[in-house]
């Protein structure tokens, strides 16, 4: 059918192989386009004109004052308070296990990441579940202390920020500990090298050299569990006290029981704008970094 | 093969023809080809005979490689015609043209064995099994890969992918194969040996074969014809000898022998040669006969291994050898020529009768080997 | 690092540390499974007895557990097929086509991955609610397919680029045509990258609580919100029971997603190692 096409149209048979390629496109990108603008952006925009709407109908901004007074804006900073603990929590025990895994044999680190891997996939329901039974008063925890009789034991563990954070932390670490797993392969051994070549100490090595190439990973990681926790429900609902009522739950206690959707729709406004605001660090912190990169490179 | 009738080339074609050639003769007439403002092949034009080993050679961004694509049918021309054995296949889609194309990257597919993927094109063409499994089994036979149809691609060394990747294309014989610089990614020594096996088997089939390469010295070893590529042009399209001894541009005579190049003005026409006044030393130089006017400024160009060394004050010229380096069978020689402020005179001649650094030395050359190239009196 | 290695003080730390890192990750999991065999299913480690009657309980006469099971099975199957067929026309669209405003998509795409759940679940909650559609299975599976659509679409843009598309070229060169192509080339080099997106689908969506717990009824129940709801209210001791069934699933399906990847890359590294279980774990990582 083509070769009928004489050379007398020459640009003819070019435009149209392109714009073949972009109608293909189109046809193929329409599902997933479609598919989420009616059920991801539309519900996520009809959220926010209800959090702007009054009980007749007319616009109104009475919800977000709701939701940032009172015991709607201690919850918020409750929030804000567990979200950092468990940040910097994540970051912290994820670098040192990140660190250790790019350290160890390779069967070892195989069996590590592994370990890091598995819980990562089994709901973060049930792996809450298993921490309650641990921390119980009768649990694994209290019951290995009281055994070793340290002074004090039992302990309580649950229904209390202790219990929230130890929850969030250990959902959080598997992402930390991938991330930065990911950032140490990539730091090039070889600067290191040249590094001490020029007789610079360990410390110096690590101070000057290690620490600001891994640096802007730290900081994504360190920002993306903030952002990830800030939404958590499960752990802080199952495993924490009144005092540790987080913006999520107070979403679903509204909806659910309340059937109060305009204020459960402002604050998921207000959960949505803190996350979005945190996704543009991130990606500020990576372009910094990859910034760098290029130009050590 | 000779129903369709087209034309071989004036040309001597070294390729043997058997008697059981299987390659046809391609033509390609006004080939065009632009990305926006840029052209990438400018109305290219040739003839390829039936069992020819043609080259394309050219640097990177020449036009070698998009006419070849556009002859396989990745790539669409703006204008022009390609036709294979008589058949018009300029707006064809590439599975339609039956053409064979080995890659630089090999491209062998790695989920399937060697002989599977050796086979495929022959299953597209629903080729009974048993005919299947025996041509697969002489095909890697030729290329001396006998007993690793099993493997998967992964298993193989470079030079064995792409001697694979070679068979896939040869299986079924298509009338022209196509290789887009196939041995680029591999070793100086295998590709010394893989272009020895290439052009042997070539022959020996009687394929016609367009070759894409960069390589000037591959180029020279396996092809009967060599089209010389710049910004989108044909500069040159002949056999190695033609383009070594009698380039037709300056261009060609740089890249293919690195010439040595000399100012100067066309003196005066004795009989079968040229006399050309050198600007930089006011010597004569003989070359062969040009057609070119008395008056006429040229530039002189010889390689620098058909220069001669001699007794100073002979020659056309005498120099201080300023360098003299052995490299091996050869010694190359820098002279500084005697009134000349140009470039060094760069000069190869055997090691032994090599000259020394800081000999005066006479330069002749035969007259055949000096070709001239009338340059723009502005320029000048 | 290097200041670490030397010093046998500070690997012991730095191994210790680990250590305690890692059993912090594995233990929740590893006390389920056991006192799931525990005569005493709440709260008391390690267990005095052990018995299989939790398990037995979650089939007795009148235990919502196997409805909840089905439910949950079925919106993921559901939620399995909607994916796959977005994630490769969307794969399709992003790594093999010219698209105008292809980051535009690709940020579509990657939302609901960053946006909270529990904001998606509200959004669609909101959406479903005045089509009296809450609690239906056919809403509950659209909602998942959200979620689980953008890693399947990921996942699937890593195996498409990791296709190199001159294989195709090279099909074609041959006479091979199209369909031939798609069939004989593509589909066969695509096909361990789309078993992982259906895995990574199924389990996005089974394990799905926000979304589902926003948009069940009373008689529809997904898994999840069962099991959070015998946390909650009604004491369920077969909880313990189904928690360690959830995870033997969740394993199952990790091993045979490292499973496909590692006979689909040829085997390159071994089975276990650091690569290929990072690569399991973040699936359409490269796409990102």
């Amino acid at each position: 059918m083509a070769a009928t096409l004489t050379a007398g149209a020459p640009a003819r048979p070019r435009k149209l192989l392109a714009s073949r390629r972009t109608r293909v496109g189109i046809l193929y990108a329409l599902p997933v386009v479609v598919y989420l603008l009616v059920l991801f952006v539309y519900p996520i925009f009809s959220t926010l004109l209800l959090s702007l709407k009054d009980a007749d109908g007319s616009f109104t901004l009475h919800w977000y004052a709701d939701a940032l007074t009172g015991v709607n804006l201690s919850v918020l900073f409750t929030t804000l308070r567990i979200s950092a603990e468990t940040a910097v929590l994540s970051l912290v025990f994820g670098f040192v296990l990140a660190q250790a895994i790019t350290r160890l044999k390779p069967i070892l680190a195989g069996l590590a990441m592994l370990v890091v891997v598995v819980p990562h996939f089994v709901s973060a329901l049930v792996r809450t579940y298993g921490w309650i039974i641990m921390l119980g008063d009768k649990g694994l925890v209290n019951e290995s202390l009281t055994s070793m009789s340290v002074p004090g034991a039992p302990f309580q563990l649950l229904y209390n920020e202790l219990g929230v954070v130890i929850g969030t932390t250990s959902m959080m670490l598997p992402y930390t500990v991938l991330l930065l797993y990911g950032v140490m392969r990539g730091v090039d051994r070889r600067l290191l090298a040249a590094a001490s070549s020029m007789g610079a100490g360990k410390v110096t090595i690590f101070r000057r050299i290690y620490l600001p190439l891994v640096a802007p990973g730290l900081a994504s990681a360190g920002l993306l569990s903030f952002i990830l926790s800030l939404g958590y429900y499960i752990t802080p609902a199952l495993m924490g006290g009144p005092n540790q009522t987080m913006i999520a739950t107070l979403i679903n206690q509204q909806v659910t029981k309340e059937n109060q959707w305009n204020g459960a729709a402002a604050q998921g406004v207000i959960l949505l704008v803190l996350t979005l605001a945190g996704l543009l660090l991130v990606k500020a912190v990576t372009s910094l970094g990859a910034s760098r990169k290029k130009r050590s490179a | 093969m000779a129903e369709f009738g087209i034309a071989a080339p004036s040309v001597k074609v070294a390729g043997v023809k058997s008697a059981t050639a299987t390659g046809k003769a391609l033509s390609v007439v006004a080939l065009r080809k632009t990305y926006g403002d840029v052209v990438a092949v400018d109305e290219a034009s040739m003839e390829i005979a039936a069992g020819e080993f043609v080259t394309f050679l050219g640097s990177s961004g020449s036009g070698k490689t998009t006419t070849l694509m556009m002859i396989a049918g990745f790539c669409e021309p703006d204008s022009g015609t390609i036709t294979v054995g008589g058949r018009d296949v300029t707006r064809l889609a590439p599975q339609k043209r039956g053409l064979g194309f080995v890659f630089q990257q090999y491209l062998l597919f790695p989920h399937m064995t060697v002989a599977e993927n050796v086979a495929f094109p022959l299953t597209l063409r629903g080729v009974p099994k048993d005919e299947i499994r025996r041509r697969v089994g002489e095909t890697l036979e030729i290329a001396g890969l006998s007993g690793f149809g099993g493997r998967k691609p992964r298993e193989l060394s470079g030079g064995q992918q792409q001697r694979v990747a070679l068979c896939r294309a040869l299986v079924y014989r298509p009338p022209v194969i196509l290789m887009d610089e196939p041995l680029g990614a591999l070793d100086k020594k295998l590709r010394d040996q893989l272009q020895v096996e290439i052009k042997t088997i070539q022959q020996e089939l009687g394929l016609t074969v367009i070759y894409v390469t960069h390589d000037q010295e591959e180029a020279l070893v396996m092809s009967d014809r060599i089209a010389v590529m710049r910004n989108g042009l044909i500069e040159q399209f002949d056999t190695p000898r033609e383009l070594f001894e009698r380039p037709r541009t300056p261009f060609v005579a740089d890249f293919l022998g690195a010439a040595n190049f000399l100012p100067g003005r066309i003196e005066q026409h004795d009989g079968e040669h040229t006399l050309v006044r050198l600007d930089n030393s006011g010597g004569l130089i003989k070359a062969r006969h040009h057609d070119l006017a008395s008056g006429t400024r040229v530039k002189v160009a010889v390689q620098p291994g058909r220069l001669r060394a001699c007794a100073a004050g002979d020659g056309f010229c005498t120099g201080t050898v300023e360098n003299a380096t052995y490299v091996g069978t050869l010694v190359r020689a820098g002279i500084r020529i005697d009134g000349g402020d140009g470039p060094l005179l760069r000069l190869e001649v055997p090691a032994g009768r090599g000259p020394v650094a800081g000999e005066r030395v006479g330069i002749s050359a035969d007259p055949e080997d000096v070709n001239l190239f009338p340059t723009d009196e502005k320029a000048g | 690092m290097m200041e670490l290695r030397k010093t046998l003080a500070g690997r012991i730390a730095l191994t210790a540390v680990a250590t305690v890192v890692l059993l912090f990750l594995a233990l929740p999991i590893v006390v389920i499974l056991v006192t799931s065999f525990s005569n005493n299913a709440f709260a008391s480690f390690p267990p005095e007895t052990w018995t299989l009657n939790w398990y037995k309980a979650l089939f007795a006469d009148g235990s919502k557990w196997p409805a909840a099971l089905s439910l949950s099975a079925l919106v993921a199957a559901l939620s399995t097929v909607f994916s796959l067929v977005i994630g490769v026309t969307a794969a399709t669209a992003l790594v093999r086509s010219e698209l105008p405003l292809r980051s535009a998509v690709f940020a579509l795409v990657l939302g609901p991955l960053v946006i909270p759940q529990i904001v998606t679940a509200l959004g669609l909650f909101l959406f479903f609610e005045p089509a009296a559609m809450l609690g239906s299975p056919i809403a509950i599976a659209l909602g998942h397919t959200v979620l689980a659509s953008p890693i399947a679409v990921l996942i699937l843009i890593a195996t498409l680029r990791g296709i190199d598309e001159r294989l195709e070229d090279a099909a074609a060169s041959m006479g091979a045509g199209r369909l031939t192509i798609a069939r004989k080339i593509t589909f066969p080099l695509a096909a361990p990258g789309m078993i992982a997106a259906a895995i990574f689908s199924f389990i996005t969506s089974f394990d799905e609580f926000y979304i589902s717990q926003f948009l069940s009824s009373v008689d529809t129940v997904t898994l999840p919100v069962q099991v959070y709801n015998s946390l909650t209210f009604e004491i369920d001791p077969s909880v313990t029971a189904v928690s360690a069934i959830l995870i033997a699933f969740a394993i199952l399906a990790l091993g045979l997603v490292a499973l496909v990847r590692w006979l689909g890359s040829g085997r390159q590294d071994s089975l276990l190692s650091v690569e290929n279980t990072v690569g399991v774990a973040n699936p359409g990582g490269e796409a990102v």
